[in-house]
């Protein structure tokens, strides 16, 4: 995968290029936006990564020009400006991701092949998504763990479904029922404990557990972290 | 006492208040408008009472003169001697009255007394008299009075010389008439009375119409003064003043203009900030991303020390990155950037919620248990708690309190984010069981740059941008400490009132 890297602070350059090299990626740099838009113009990349303060063109213009002939491309906007109307000015010039510095490199890196994927293919969730010792098979509908094929029920189903798509983060009551049933009315927080405690024991030695998060809902975490 | 009144000008300067600069217009204004006029009015009245004073005397005088003329022609010369033709009831008449007696005496040569009262003050020395010619001065009577007791009496004297006799032999007659001062007296004080009681009334009246006048007159001056002290300290919005005089207009006028000036500067000033904040970024984050290069690498990896000075520079990089941010939150948080933006309803319960949520990996990642509890209601369904504010402002402020106490607490320990309503106000407490803050800095650590502890990477500045954006949005925010120790953070919003449809 190529990219383009549309920075003119030196420092910061040289260690983004550095380090998406070390993930793989084809690096061209260029210092000022007349170079930007010429290169990204000119040149295939596969995706740009532009800071909005350049030099000559400034980001916003090369991306909006850019865009014009190549509306497919995927862009990600890098820069310091974190306002409300920037963001919103960046994402209406047609920029596929808005991340501001300074930023994390794994954040960056996941958030680069986020957009490669996107614009790849749409593959919104993993068929099979491991997690320790389950296996857990969208397409086949099946969980495993660790050899043995879990008997789960369509609730149970989608409860554990529900719980690895937003695996790390916070799942809540209200997403639970609402996943079972999308009509309000036929929502009942009261049967989630019992089904999570019903899950728990199934996922029993699998090194996943799901954890109660007070007050809000439950999270599901690979066991060994934390 | 003389010299205290020799310089009025110097008595009135050295009055409280009135050093020149400091005294109030109000009371100038009024000191300049009554006194001259108190002081003049006074003139005037005395000038009147002195003008009907001296035409009462004259009156007096003259009808002393002519008493003394008719009792002159009492006394006929005949021969060489004086007939008296004065019969006991023309003496009657002229004595009449007791309370202002009448007294006379005729002496010839002028001197030897041969009729009336020998108690008459000698006329004032004159070389040679006119003759014919009254000539009036005041003396004093000694009498007694009915009771027989000595009693001085006033008088005013007119003295008349005549000539008589024959022509070979020129006599002079005196004829004194006098007349005691009391009828004088009191007529002098019957004009001052006439003339004191209207004037003081006059005066009262002018007093308070003018300072009526005056109140009213700077009234639209007080309006504005009381307009610019209401003002919020920071507000810099023009000053409306509708129906004012001209003068007060161009004040109000003049003052938008020093306004608007201000405000200009100010906003320039956070622009600057604002970009300098913006421009540390590109270099702060070219600083953490080479630090973490170097980390990574394995001739770091091998050397522990290396990798730990390293660390500390990447840690040091962090910090400055989170306090660039907070100055940016902060400047955000200011009245003049929030009040472009736009105030909406929303529910504050869900939005606690949400901050919670996103919160929680990080919690997890600290060791910290990070939940809600909000009370329930009996359906089951929380009761959304409505408030008016700018919900990213507000957002903005939770997450840092919910940051702080994930900072703070402490490996092990528990945070809890509720929110509820109370009387009119929405509430939200985020409360942990970390070591908490001393009592007496509980007021403290809202300021910019104060912070309880000087562990971790904070930057002092969360809590000053929770208290401006709570406070912005006519809120509160304070602390409380909690048993056995830990601290909770309380928000307090004014419920938003639910338009009745």
């Amino acid at each position: 995968m190529k990219l383009l890297l549309a920075e003119d602070d030196t420092i910061l350059a040289d260690a983004l290029t550095v380090s998406l090299k070390g993930s793989g990626f084809e690096i061209e740099v260029a210092g000022n936006g007349a170079v930007a838009e010429y290169l990204l113009l000119r040149h295939d990349f596969d995706l740009g990564v532009l800071d909005l303060g350049l030099p000559l063109v400034d980001g916003l213009t090369v991306l909006k020009k850019v865009r014009a002939v190549k509306p497919t491309l995927p862009m990600m906007v890098l820069t310091a400006l974190d306002g409300l109307e920037q963001r919103v000015a960046g994402l209406n010039a047609g920029a596929d991701d808005y991340l501001t510095k300074p930023f994390d490199f794994p954040e960056l890196e996941a958030r680069i092949r986020a957009l490669l994927r996107r614009a790849h293919g749409p593959v919104a969730t993993p068929a099979v998504q491991t997690t320790g010792l389950l296996r857990f098979d969208r397409e086949a509908r099946r969980a495993i763990v660790d050899k043995t094929t879990l008997e789960l029920s369509p609730r149970e189903w989608t409860l554990l479904d529900l719980l690895l798509t937003q695996r790390d983060r916070v799942v809540t009551k209200e997403q639970i029922a609402q996943g079972w049933t999308p009509d309000p009315n036929e929502q009942n927080l009261g049967s989630i404990e019992v089904y999570i405690h019903r899950l728990r024991r199934k996922l029993e030695g699998s090194m996943v557990s799901i954890r109660t998060v007070r007050g809000l809902g439950y999270l599901l975490e690979a066991e060994g972290q934390g | 006492m003389l010299r205290r009144w020799t310089s009025p000008l110097g008595a009135l300067r050295r009055m409280p208040g009135l050093t020149p600069g400091t005294r109030s217009l109000h009371r100038h204004l009024l000191l300049w408008l009554l006194l001259p006029q108190l002081v003049l009015w006074l003139a005037a009245a005395s000038f009147t009472y002195q003008l009907a004073d001296r035409y009462a005397n004259q009156a007096i005088d003259a009808s002393l003169s002519t008493a003394s003329r008719s009792l002159a022609r009492q006394v006929k010369p005949s021969g060489s001697g004086l007939l008296i033709d004065f019969p006991r009831a023309a003496q009657d008449i002229i004595e009449a009255d007791p309370d202002d007696r009448v007294y006379y005496m005729v002496s010839t040569p002028p001197g030897e007394f041969i009729l009336g009262n020998s108690q008459m003050p000698q006329p004032p020395a004159i070389v040679e008299p006119r003759l014919g010619q009254p000539y009036l001065y005041d003396g004093v009577i000694h009498d007694k009075n009915a009771a027989d007791q000595k009693r001085d009496v006033n008088v005013r004297v007119v003295a008349l010389y005549l000539a008589y006799g024959e022509p070979g032999k020129p006599q002079q007659m005196l004829v004194q008439v006098a007349r005691s001062r009391t009828s004088r007296e009191e007529l002098a004080r019957q004009i001052l009375i006439d003339t004191a009681l209207p004037l003081s009334l006059l005066i009262a009246l002018m007093s308070v119409i003018v300072w009526g006048g005056i109140r009213g007159g700077l009234a639209p001056l007080a309006r504005l003064r009381s307009v610019v002290e209401s003002r919020a300290t920071n507000d810099l919005a023009p000053i409306r003043l509708e129906a004012a005089p001209e003068e007060v207009r161009s004040l109000a006028l003049a003052l938008n203009t020093l306004l608007a000036e201000v405000r200009e500067n100010v906003n320039a000033q956070k622009r600057f900030i604002s970009d300098a904040a913006h421009q540390m970024r590109t270099p702060l984050a070219g600083l953490k991303s080479q630090t973490e290069l170097a980390l990574s690498s394995s001739a770091v990896c091998a050397d522990p020390e290396l990798q730990a000075r390293l660390q500390l520079v990447h840690e040091s990089a962090t910090r400055s990155a989170h306090l660039v941010s907070q100055l940016l939150a902060l400047a955000r948080a200011e009245p003049e950037a929030a009040m472009a933006q736009s105030r909406t309803r929303f529910d504050l319960q869900r939005l606690a919620r949400e901050v919670t949520a996103e919160q929680v990996p990080r919690a997890i990642a600290a060791g910290i248990d990070l939940g809600t509890d909000d009370a329930e209601s009996p359906d089951g369904v929380d009761k959304p708690l409505q408030v008016l504010g700018n919900a990213m402002l507000i957002r903005e402020a939770l997450v840092n309190l919910v940051d702080n106490a994930i900072r703070y607490a402490g490996r092990g320990a528990s945070i809890t984010v509720s929110a509820h309503s109370e009387g009119d106000d929405a509430v939200v407490t985020v409360e942990d069981t970390g070591p908490g803050v001393p009592e007496a800095d509980h007021e403290r650590v809202f300021q910019r740059f104060v912070r309880a502890t000087h562990e971790g990477n904070g930057c002092g500045l969360g809590l000053a941008i929770v208290k401006e954006i709570v406070e912005r949005s006519r809120g509160s925010v304070s602390l409380q400490s909690v048993q056995p120790h830990g601290l909770r953070a309380v928000v307090r919003m004014p419920l938003a009132v639910i338009p009745r449809p």
